[in-house]
């Protein structure tokens, strides 16, 4: 009994059953479609450019304004300690008078790139989109 | 015979189109991956937050600085002296990349300069420093 009914099955193949190749392919689909958005990594960043790179400080004639970063933390800007949320003003300041000059920022090898970013933002936000790094001691 | 071919029996003999069309369906989204694959880094950072940040959809070229100063690229940890050859690959595999710094928040700037110094080298001028957006932006 038991193997007629399988003979009985066998024969009527293809027909009865669930078709499970289409059910199979979107399934494939599926997966590659959300390895595809996973992959995507969005990275959000900040331009800076190095010293000697295509953008030269001083390269629109005007020589960069000097901002130094120091191992400790502090911010000097022409020789004088400021704040982080003062950085901004300063630049606004110094953008209003000559527009086409760019910030070098000069970096001690123990400073943390935390505050570097966070001054490389400041300065954006003061309207100077010419940011130049480079380290010193 | 003239007749029986045109007749609707003989219908499933030409050649159906639809298999066809998901399977360059499945090259195309095939292809698709292959060229927007991020080399990740392979390690978690903190990154830095910023307020302007600009999203960098094609900065394939991750290299992450770890807070003690360890470089990563494509998941795993290198000298910075075997950097420039790494990049170099890479950067013949995809000639038109960005590159993308994802820098720990307390990371030396130093090692970031010569990272950004390696990648110069290579001839990718485009280089960012990655930050986390601030805010619900």
């Amino acid at each position: 009994m038991r193997w007629k009914r399988h003979q009985l099955r066998d024969q009527g193949e293809g027909t009865h059953g669930i078709d499970l190749a289409p059910m199979l392919d979107f399934v494939l689909n599926l997966l590659i479609f959300f390895i595809i958005t996973a992959v995507f990594v969005k990275e959000f960043g900040l331009a800076v450019n190095r010293p000697g790179g295509q953008v030269q400080p001083g390269s629109a004639g005007e020589p960069s304004l000097p901002i130094q970063i120091l191992a400790g933390g502090e911010i000097l800007i022409e020789d004088r300690v400021v704040d982080l949320r003062a950085v901004r003003a300063n630049i606004e300041r110094v953008h209003a008078v000559t527009p086409k000059k760019g910030v070098l920022i000069v970096a001690e090898e123990e400073a943390q790139t935390g505050l570097l970013i966070q001054v490389v933002d400041q300065i954006h936000q003061g309207g100077v989109y010419d940011v130049t790094f480079a380290t010193g001691r | 015979m003239l007749i029986r071919r045109h007749t609707p029996e003989s219908e499933d003999h030409g050649i159906d189109l639809a298999p066809m069309l998901d399977f360059v369906l499945n090259l195309l989204i095939f292809f698709l991956i292959t060229t927007s694959f991020v080399k990740e880094t392979g390690v978690t950072v903190t990154r830095a937050e910023a307020m302007l940040v600009e999203h960098r959809d094609t900065g394939n070229l991750l290299v992450a600085v770890r807070e003690n100063g360890d470089i990563w690229i494509d998941r795993r940890r290198v000298d910075l002296r075997e950097l420039r050859a790494i990049i170099e690959r890479l950067h013949v595999e995809r000639p038109d990349d960005t590159a993308v710094i994802v820098a720990d928040k307390t990371a030396p700037a130093g090692v970031v300069a010569r990272v950004m110094d390696q990648i110069q080298s290579v001839g990718i001028k485009d280089i960012s420093l990655a930050a986390t957006p601030l805010g619900g932006r």
